[in-house]
This record gives C-alpha cells, sequence and structure tokens, in this order.
C-alpha cells in the first residue's frame, strides 16, 4: 500500500497533542489592536426603542468623529427569546436553536445600520471580517450581528437547550480575534453590584473584579454568557470585559475613549 | 397574536423566557427535555480521513471510491460524504504558528485544505451521481436522497474567526472529526462512521507496538477514563459527545480493506464500534 505523502514541517509527524506542541513557538499577533468592539444589548437597549438607542448611537457616532474605530454588535432580545421559547417546547437540537438565533440579531443589526447609514454605518456578515481594515480606514462604521457563525455546529451544553455561545460571546471572540484589549457591552445597567440595587439600596457598585472573584459568587445568573468567563482567563489579546449602562449620558463616549466606566470583569 | 408587554421601558413579546436572563441556570433548564426532534435518523454520515486515505494517493482512494459506487449502487442508504486534509492541514498549521495568527485566524485557513480533498473526490464519483451540497443546505438533503445523488459535505465547522481559545495548548479545538460529529448530531443521523486507515482503536499506536491489541467494542465512558495514548479521532469529537444526545454509536473501519465500508454501512461490528451507554447503539 501506498505510504501517506507527507509535506515536511513542525507539526508533520505529530499527534497534535500539547505533548507536541510543547516546544513549538507560538506567539499570536494582535490584527488591529487598536478597534473597539463594541455590543449593543438586544433586551437592555434594542427593546427599549429610541429612547434608549438614539443617545447611544450619537455617542458612537462622536467617538467615530474623534478618530475612534469601532465595530459595532449587536443583540438579540425579546423576540429571540420569544423563539428560542418556541423552539425549545418542540425539542429542536441545539444546532437548529443556534441557527434559529441568528436571525434576529441580524434585524436589529440592520436597524442599527439604518439609523447610522448617514454616518457610514454599513452592515457586514462574517465573511465582510477581512474587509475591516478599509471599512475602519475610510471612516465608516461597521455593524453586524453579534452572533458567531456555529449554527447548526453549536455545541449543547449539559441541562440547557439554549445556545451557549450567544451574542456575548460574538462580540468576545469577535475583540479577541482583532486583538482588542477589552470587548465593551452597552446594557441599560452600570454593571455588578454586591447585592440587587433595585431591591437593597445598600447594593454597593463593582467597579472592577476578577473572573475567579466573580465565580467564587456561584451566582445563579450572570451578567454575561458564562462560556465568555470560561474563556476569558485563557485569551490571549481580549483579557477584560466593560460593561457600562447605555442610558446615562456620556458612558458609553467615555467607554469607547477608554475609561474605566461601568464594571471591569478581567481575566 | 402573541401578547406585547410593556412597562419596564422595553417591549417584551410574551414567551416563556420573556424578561428572563438566558444566563440563569433555573431558567435555561427549563427549555432541556431528554430527546431532540429527529431530522434523518435512517441517514448515515461517512468521514474519510485525510492523513490516513487522501495522503496516499490514489492507491488508497481509487479502490475506496468503487466502494463507495458500489454501495450506493446496491444498499440504496441514504448516505452523506465527508473528507478531511490531511498533511496540508498540518503544514498550515506549523506555518500559521510560527507567523503567531490568532486562533481564529488559524480556524479561518485550515477548511480551504480539506476542500481539495473534497473536489477530488466528488470528480471522482460525479459520475455516480455526488455532488459538494454547500456549507448548512441539510434541507436540500430530502431531494439528494430521493433523486439518487450523494452529497459531499463540508467537514470543518464554522468556527472561523470566532473560534474560542483552546482549553489547553495553542491550536483550533474544533476540527473536523468535531464538525462531523455535530453534523451527524444535528441532524440526528443513524450512523456515523470514520474511514482510516487501521482497523480502529488499539491499546497503543500499532504502527510502533507489533502487540498493540485492537479495540473491537468500547463505550464512550470508558474511552474518556481511559483515553488511548493515540487517538485517531480529535479529543472535542469525545467532548462534544459527551454532553450530545442523538448519537448513540460511531464506528471506525479500515479503508484500505475492501468491504470494511460495506459491511459497517450494514450494521456489522466491524473496526472499532464506540458505544454511548445509555443509547440505542
Amino acid at each position: 500500500m501506498a505510504d501517506r505523502k507527507i509535506i515536511e514541517s513542525t507539526l508533520a509527524r505529530t499527534n497534535l497533542t500539547d505533548h507536541d506542541l510543547a516546544n513549538v513557538a507560538y506567539s499570536p499577533t494582535a490584527v488591529m489592536p487598536d478597534v473597539r468592539v463594541v455590543k449593543i444589548g438586544g433586551q437592555s437597549v434594542m427593546d427599549r426603542g429610541r429612547a434608549a438607542l438614539f443617545p447611544i448611537l450619537d455617542e458612537l457616532v462622536a467617538a467615530r468623529k474623534e478618530g475612534i474605530q469601532v465595530v459595532v454588535l449587536v443583540g438579540g432580545g425579546t423576540r429571540a427569546r420569544h423563539i428560542y421559547s418556541i423552539a425549545s417546547e418542540l425539542e429542536m437540537p441545539v444546532g437548529v436553536m443556534a441557527t434559529l438565533g441568528k436571525y434576529i440579531p441580524m434585524q436589529n443589526a440592520r436597524m442599527v445600520q439604518m439609523l447610522l447609514a448617514k454616518h457610514g454605518g454599513l452592515y457586514i456578515l462574517p465573511d465582510d471580517f477581512e474587509k475591516l481594515p478599509l471599512y475602519l480606514q475610510l471612516g465608516c462604521l461597521p455593524v453586524m450581528s453579534g452572533m458567531p457563525p456555529f449554527g447548526y455546529w453549536e455545541k449543547r451544553e449539559e441541562g440547557s437547550r439554549i445556545p451557549p455561545h450567544r451574542t456575548d460571546a460574538g462580540v468576545f471572540l469577535s475583540a479577541e480575534f482583532l486583538g482588542a484589549k477589552r470587548a465593551i457591552f452597552i446594557k441599560d445597567e452600570d454593571g455588578l453590584y454586591t447585592d440587587d440595587p433595585k431591591k437593597n439600596p445598600a447594593a454597593e457598585h463593582i467597579p472592577r473584579i476578577s473572573v475567579a472573584e466573580l465565580k467564587a459568587r456561584d451566582l445563579p445568573d450572570l451578567v454575561v454568557e458564562r462560556v465568555v468567563l470560561d474563556y476569558l482567563p485563557r485569551a490571549r489579546a481580549c483579557k477584560e470585559l466593560q460593561i457600562v449602562n447605555g442610558t446615562k449620558p456620556g458612558n458609553v463616549l467615555a467607554a469607547l475613549r477608554g475609561e474605566d466606566v461601568g464594571t471591569i470583569i478581567h481575566a | 397574536m402573541s401578547n406585547l408587554v410593556s412597562g419596564d421601558g422595553r417591549t417584551h413579546i410574551e414567551s416563556r423566557l420573556m424578561r428572563e436572563s438566558l444566563q440563569d441556570r433555573r431558567v435555561v433548564a427549563g427549555t432541556d427535555s431528554d430527546r431532540d426532534v429527529h431530522i434523518f435518523p435512517d441517514a448515515a454520515l461517512i468521514g474519510i480521513g485525510g492523513q490516513s486515505i487522501f495522503d496516499r494517493g490514489k492507491d488508497a482512494i481509487l479502490p475506496l471510491v468503487d466502494e463507495i459506487a458500489a454501495i450506493k449502487r446496491d444498499l440504496g442508504k441514504k448516505m452523506v460524504l465527508a473528507v478531511g486534509g490531511g498533511t496540508r492541514v498540518r503544514h498550515t498549521l506549523s506555518v500559521a504558528l510560527d507567523l503567531g495568527l490568532p486562533v481564529g485566524g488559524i480556524a479561518q485557513l485550515i477548511g480551504a485544505m480539506e476542500e481539495l480533498n473534497a473536489i477530488l473526490l466528488n470528480t471522482l464519483l460525479a459520475k455516480h451521481g455526488s455532488m459538494p451540497m454547500q456549507r448548512d443546505h441539510f434541507w436540500d438533503l430530502p431531494l439528494y436522497f430521493s433523486s439518487g445523488i450523494l452529497p459531499i459535505a463540508i467537514s470543518i465547522p464554522p468556527y472561523h474567526f470566532w473560534e474560542p481559545p483552546p482549553d489547553e495548548g495553542v491550536l483550533p479545538q474544533h476540527g473536523s472529526d468535531f464538525g462531523l460529529f455535530q453534523l451527524a448530531e444535528v441532524l440526528s443521523m443513524g450512523q456515523l462512521i470514520f474511514v482510516k486507515d487501521q482497523d480502529g482503536l488499539y491499546d497503543k499506536d500499532p504502527a510502533v507496538h507489533a502487540d498493540a491489541r485492537h479495540i473491537p467494542r468500547i463505550t464512550l465512558a470508558e474511552l474518556l477514563a481511559n483515553p488511548p495514548p493515540t487517538n485517531i479521532l480529535d479529543a472535542e469529537l469525545f467532548r462534544a459527545w459527551s454532553t450530545a444526545k442523538n448519537i448513540t454509536r460511531i464506528q471506525i473501519v479500515n479503508g484500505l480493506k475492501p468491504g470494511m465500508l460495506t459491511a459497517a454501512i450494514r450494521g456489522e461490528d466491524v473496526g472499532t464500534v464506540i458505544v454511548k451507554e445509555g443509547g440505542r447503539g
């Protein structure tokens, strides 16, 4: 029988295990380190309509005019919850759920693009990612769905039919690939508190917390998707998540300028 | 007509998940059940190895192509084919690591190498009715099956630039073995068969150890508890399988031995059969 015709390389004859890779030098480059990757929340912003969205868009445009390079990703919200609810009753596989989950953030991204068009808003697809340098150098504001493109290939998480990688994961992974140090999440809250501030007036705001500290609290609910907290400690570029309150004027612009507003969750 | 609900500044559509956090374990638990709707339970997915078959050239490829054509002609089985990339993938990885490309960039690159093998396979099988299938055009499959078309699917999953930072090491975690598993899992296909250049799993590498013992049948739990030192399928496939619901049996057969794939398609226990306990395998 003919032998395998092998191209010689460092990995040609290995099993691709860590043992084999221990001596492979690897220092990843930051693809576009100056880009700010920012998410507009679905339920927290888009479902609030113009009252919440318009001031945020004004600040995105203001940042762009200051020369800050911004890539906008958009979340899903209540329509995503509605389709997940019906699809889970029908016992749809997680990969089908994730595919259904692509459509609402796409609609929301298109809405944002229409509103930003006169300021250079550009709707882009995952396949357009390699054109970002052009769009940003032209002064555009690229807008895309936050959903990562896993779709039917989304893995199941034990005890849930909801896709574990949704728009928070897409925002974090976009920032990580582009080499941005921080992924910014615009929501309708100032970030994390020691308790629910709506119920406990003594609850204190947490400006900065590590993933380990956050996980140690073992909260049944979290401010971002769980997978993002799993990935953050092993990220190469994006070591911080920033959660800012888009309903408070000035916060979004401050975050885009690199200021520590809201809550920062770090690796 | 669904009810629209407001009052907290947001407009909601009434649903079980309305206003809820999808990060809340108590909320998401209500979405789960112990089964998925089954989509193509009588179809088989056959993954043909890149290194193990295609890198060996025509002596390995042509007899296998003849066998696949005969299976299609004689058995009337609903089948989807897919291929791996092989040594060109490893070369790509070596160069990309040396250049310091981020893991998502590496993931974006490697799919092209298996696509070359898919084109070769389709060129050889076209006269028997094969056709490349677009990425996720699964809903064309009933048409393919009823028309006697043999689709060739894309193995590498579409994680691309969004490949997550790996658990361990520096390489993309979601490769073509995982991609094929996930394709068969989401479509709840009845058979998933990997065609390689050895009879399946061994307790040690048979290419190095003459006394390596063949494993005809093993459970997923046994395999995860005591993984063989050299596994011919990616670890991520087994991790994903351990939380999956539909696939209960994966078979690895030797594509260099005529008749093995045919026997596997017929449901015979040739090669190595890996079963998930509690399943129907």
